[in-house]
């Protein structure tokens, strides 16, 4: 007991006593256990959320849509605009309304609502023009998929409510005006539904086939019954790629039709085993006759919903495994430096009767704790985080605060915050219980390292450079892992450069409404904070180790006439010139990170590339300056003293 | 110049008076410069009275004869009581202190003032003593001897400090 | 001021340096006027704290003086900028430090040329220059070597060697020997008085007698000022056989 004790006060005063080094060894620390909590809760968040949206909006079990589809009547064929060949003539067949109900009335199912009629309709709101799915609805409520209101009120005449998702990225909210194909429209809410698949895939009819079809379905045109109405081919409504979602009463929908049987329909079904929805929906599998009812499982919705987090979680993930080599190199540099400063402490405890286990212990102990406290905060942060990533999943209820904090998750994080204080300390640790007692007690400051050829290289060199390239060598393993850090950051921005020029490529249209291409352009901003602050945490705390570390010779350079500016500038120096070699070979590893993580292999442009070693170069410089402005200005004469009252 | 160390230089073997002298004037260096020369001869002789020393002619081809001198047994004994004997000499500290609580008490002079001209005395001696140790090549039995006054005088310098210390201090309660 | 034999190479009027305020105010150095004429070998003596540090300090420009004035050549120095003093030091000041205060990682030699380099010398011309004083020491079979690998008084005299590199017009010298032996000090008391013979100029702040003894001009220092002030030279030749307890 008294044992713990001792360990448990020894690691306090030792956290007390440096306490801006523990706070950066926190930081770094938990900069990696965050990102690992977020990648891990993100993993799955989805599920809760679309379960609650669907009980509380009566959601159903299985949504089937039917459309209408143009059947060519004539062999003729004209060249549109474009250049293409089209029929020359097509009628109308209408959607399969018949078939819908008939699901209605099936046995298993124990309720429904609809058909409800639903067009694609050119939406403009302010200078946004789209296109967006308008569903006609039940202003009084129906038995099955009553959308939740987030703000405003249901349906009237004359007013629309628009899906929540699709609000957020629109950026409208109750009272907002828009035109609906020309007719004005007043947003009454804003609300969240279960019955439809996640924002830019939401569709009704036979489209909806390609997100659920395992394979491809060759499909077929229904009969034409006599009665159809001919007309241009040419004026098909195309569904759109990325349609929102609104809804108004059913009157004002069908007046959003040039002509009645250009709607399509919906029916929201419960079943009485909800978890037979996939059965059910297979059992009715698509004949691939274009007019007829698709259908869509429960089960379907949420895997959309789910998979649109998960990819979030994939790249939140890799990049935590980035910031744990981060920092690994920061707590190694700070380790290094703090255990070389208890030789004195170990020797004192060897003297006293101290076995080399109990001084190890003593040593890691305070690093466990550090680790244990990172782990916690990581875990707090990131859960508390992961809402900002799932919201536009906003088009679900309670998806804030949702992700789930699994006691794997929790370990996970924990074993890697401990692994990384491990690794970089325990090598250091059992040397420092390891050496003799006599020479811990005579603390012989870490002698610095002679590298002859640098020596021998920076005798060539203008003063600061000089002393700056003698100051990185004297220290090789700080200098290898400042040049790590950069790696690992340049290696990092490289691949989010490469990860954003890839995402322009594939979301080339209107992307500011498309809630992916935004939501993972957010993702990779905050890592790349994340990821440079913690290097430029790094680089400003090695430096101060630096400027710390070799203020006896640089007080002596300057004893013997280095102005402060040269020794500044060294200071700085020894920073830069890992930095740079550090930047130069994290292009190509920031590319076969990337080539790693996907399979486009979509390099950046070239200036981006060319631009990072100087970028880095000058961000390194900017940041070092103020630690190696006061390490060159420290009085010189108080240091040469003191280092005799040693 | 001590009998007994006369003596013993001629423990070894006996020897002519002037390979006497230069025995001793190695082991001194410059010291032995002040040496008189006279003053082994005497000093010879009185040991000769003595019986502690025997001489004999010895004969030379060329020049005059010289006298070779030998311990006698007597003269044998005498060196080995002086090895064994524990003698040191005794630093007269009492005197200078004396003076300086005669001239505060009697008001006479600044006890500082005698402190600083012994300093500066001391340090001249100093001085010449590391001058002549400097110029000794090293390891001779003569900068051995050197440094031993350069110590002393350092210790004595020392002192001086102690009491500089110590009088400034009474007079500050004054 | 044009005879530059009259002018001293080294000269302060009412130089004060003091730390701190009211209560803990330290006088470190309070009203010292000092000339120091080309040649001359002066050592500044007094018990530790009596500012004698600082005086070197502010006399090398390493630190600036609260009040008063130091001329270093002929030139006011103490109202010089950084980077001036940074280049005053380079060219006209020698530093021989208590802790020798060499680079752990440099050789002897390296140790050496690193002033010269400072001061832009060619990487040749330092390195030739530094062999050149390392022989004078008598360590040019030492040149090679780490700092932890030489003795005490060798290490010190590589960093007097250091401090001749760029010839100073003044060495100032702090504690030089304070961590030396006495066989070592007796070393480096004999390269000082080659120095003292091949005309530089010297300022020794100790308490160690024995190099305080070396000196032309010995002053002491109490609280700050200068107390008491001896000329050595001309001493006291014939009387060292007593010294040993050889009656004249």
């Amino acid at each position: 007991m008294g044992r713990v004790l001792l360990v448990g006060r020894l690691a306090a005063r030792s956290v007390r006593r440096r306490a801006v080094e523990s706070a950066l060894l926190l930081l770094a620390i938990m900069a990696a256990t965050t990102t690992l909590t977020l990648g891990l809760a993100l993993h799955g968040v989805t599920d809760s959320p679309y379960q609650r949206t669907k009980e509380a909006t009566a959601g159903p079990d299985v949504v089937a849509s039917a459309g209408p589809d143009f059947v060519p009547t004539s062999d003729g064929t004209v060249v549109d605009d474009e250049g293409f060949r089209q029929p020359a003539e097509a009628a109308v067949v209408p959607a399969d309304i018949a078939a819908l109900e008939e699901l209605a009335e099936e046995s298993g199912v124990i309720a429904h609502s609809g058909p409800y009629p639903a067009i694609v309709a050119d939406l403009e709101v302010d200078a946004v023009t789209t296109e967006v799915w308008a569903q006609g609805h039940d202003p009084d409520g129906a038995a099955v998929d009553r959308p939740e209101l987030t703000a405003g009120r249901w349906l009237e005449a004359g007013g629309v409510v628009v899906e929540a998702a699709f609000a957020d990225v629109l950026d409208v909210g109750v009272g907002d005006r828009l035109a609906l194909n020309g007719d004005r429209f007043e947003v009454v809410g804003v609300a969240v539904t279960a019955a439809a698949l996640p924002y830019t895939d939401v569709c009704f009819g036979w489209v909806c086939t390609i997100f659920t079809a395992e394979e491809v379905i060759n499909p077929s045109s229904p009969p034409v019954p006599s009665t159809a109405r001919r007309v241009d081919f040419e004026s098909f409504p195309i569904p759109p790629d990325d349609a929102g979602l609104v809804w108004l009463t059913e009157e004002d929908l069908r007046g959003l039709a040039s002509e009645q049987d250009l709607l399509s329909y919906v029916v929201n079904l419960e079943l009485a085993e909800p978890a037979a929805a996939p059965a059910f929906v297979s059992g009715h599998a698509a004949s691939g006759i274009t007019t007829e009812p698709v259908l869509l499982s429960w089960q379907d919705l949420r895997d959309a919903y789910r998979e649109l987090v998960e990819v979030r979680g994939e790249v939140l993930v890799t990049f935590s495994w980035l910031l744990a080599v981060l920092g690994l190199a920061s707590v190694a540099v700070l380790v290094g430096g703090r255990l070389a400063d208890q030789t004195r402490r170990v020797g004192l405890l060897k003297a006293v009767g101290g076995t080399p286990r109990l001084v190890a212990v003593v040593l890691l102990a305070e690093y466990v704790v550090l680790a244990l406290v990172a782990a916690v905060g990581g875990l707090a942060v990131g859960w508390l985080t992961a809402r900002l990533f799932t919201d536009p999943g906003a088009g679900l209820l309670g998806s804030a605060g949702a992700p789930s904090l699994t006691l794997a998750t929790a370990g996970v994080v924990t074993a890697v915050a401990l692994g990384v204080a491990m690794v970089a300390s325990l090598v250091p640790a059992l040397r420092a219980a390891s050496t003799s007692t006599v020479e811990a007690l005579a603390d012989k400051a870490r002698p610095p390292r002679r590298t002859p050829w640098l020596i021998a290289l920076a005798a060539r060199l203008p003063a600061p450079l000089l002393l700056g390239l003698r100051t990185a060598a004297r220290r090789p393993r700080r200098m290898v892992l400042s040049t790590l850090s950069i790696v690992v950051t340049v290696s990092g921005i490289v691949t989010l450069l490469a990860a954003r020029n890839e995402i322009a490529r594939e979301w080339e249209g209107p992307s500011q409404l498309d809630p992916d291409a935004a939501q993972v352009d957010r993702l990779l901003l905050v890592i790349a904070v994340m990821l440079i602050a913690l290097a430029a945490l790094n680089a400003v705390f090695v430096t101060w180790t630096t400027a710390l570390d070799a203020r006896h010779s640089t007080a002596l350079a300057r004893a013997l006439g280095a102005t402060p500016r040269a020794v500044s500038t060294a200071l700085s120096a020894a920073q830069v010139l890992p930095a740079l070699a550090g930047a130069v070979l994290a292009i190509p590893g920031g590319l076969a990170l990337w080539s790693a993580l996907s399979d486009e292999a979509a390099n950046p442009p070239l200036w981006q590339l060319l631009a990072v070693p100087p970028a880095t170069v000058l961000v390194v410089a900017v940041l070092t300056l103020i630690p190696a402005r006061l390490g060159g200005r420290r009085p010189t004469a108080e240091i040469l003293q003191a280092e005799l009252a040693r | 110049m001590q009998q007994e160390v006369v003596l013993a230089m001629l423990a070894k073997e006996p020897a002519y008076g002037y390979a006497l002298r230069a025995r001793l004037s190695a082991a001194l260096g410059p010291l032995g410069d002040a040496m008189n020369a006279g003053q082994i001869y005497v000093t010879l002789t009185r040991l000769e009275k003595a019986g502690l020393v025997a001489s004999e002619e010895a004969t030379s081809t060329e020049g005059p004869a010289r006298k070779v001198y030998g311990l006698t047994s007597a003269g044998q004994e005498r060196v080995g009581a002086w090895l064994a004997e524990v003698s040191w000499p005794r630093p007269d500290l009492a005197e200078f202190h004396l003076k300086l609580v005669a001239a505060a008490a009697a008001g006479l002079a600044d006890p500082l003032a005698i402190v600083d001209q012994q300093r500066r005395e001391l340090l001249r001696r100093l001085r010449d003593a590391q001058r002549a140790a400097m110029a000794e090549p090293d390891r001779s039995d003569a900068a051995l001897l050197l440094e031993g006054i350069v110590l002393r005088l350092q210790a004595d310098l020392r002192w001086l400090e102690a009491c500089e210390r110590n009088w400034t201090e009474r007079r500050g309660n004054l | 001021m044009s005879d530059t034999a009259d002018t001293p190479v080294l000269r302060t009027r009412g130089l004060r340096k003091q730390y701190g305020k009211g209560e803990v105010l330290v006088r470190a150095v309070a009203g010292v006027d000092l000339d120091v004429a080309s040649g001359e070998t002066v050592a500044v003596m007094g018990p530790s704290g009596c500012g004698k540090s600082t005086l070197l300090h502010v006399l090398g420009g390493l630190d600036r003086p609260s009040e008063g004035e130091v001329w270093l050549d002929g030139r006011r120095i103490d109202r010089l900028g950084e980077k001036a003093l940074a280049r005053m030091r380079r060219e006209a000041v020698g530093f021989v430090f208590q802790g020798f205060h060499l680079m752990d990682e440099l050789t002897a030699v390296e140790n050496v040329e690193l002033s010269a380099l400072l001061a832009g010398n060619s990487p040749r011309a330092a390195r030739r220059r530094a062999t050149e004083l390392l022989e004078r020491v008598g360590l040019a079979d030492r040149a090679g070597f780490l700092p932890a690998a030489l003795s005490g008084g060798q290490r010190q005299r590589v960093a007097i060697a250091r401090a001749l590199c760029n010839e100073p017009r003044v060495v100032l010298a702090d504690e030089p020997t304070g961590n030396l032996d006495s066989a070592a000090t007796l070393d480096v008391l004999r390269l000082f008085e080659s120095l003292h013979e091949a005309g530089h100029t010297l300022v020794i702040v100790t308490h160690d007698d024995r190099i305080a003894a070396t000196a032309d001009r010995l002053i002491s220092m109490r609280d700050g000022a200068f107390v008491d002030e001896t000329r050595l030279a001309g001493g006291t030749s014939g009387k060292l056989g007593a010294l040993a307890g050889l009656e004249g």
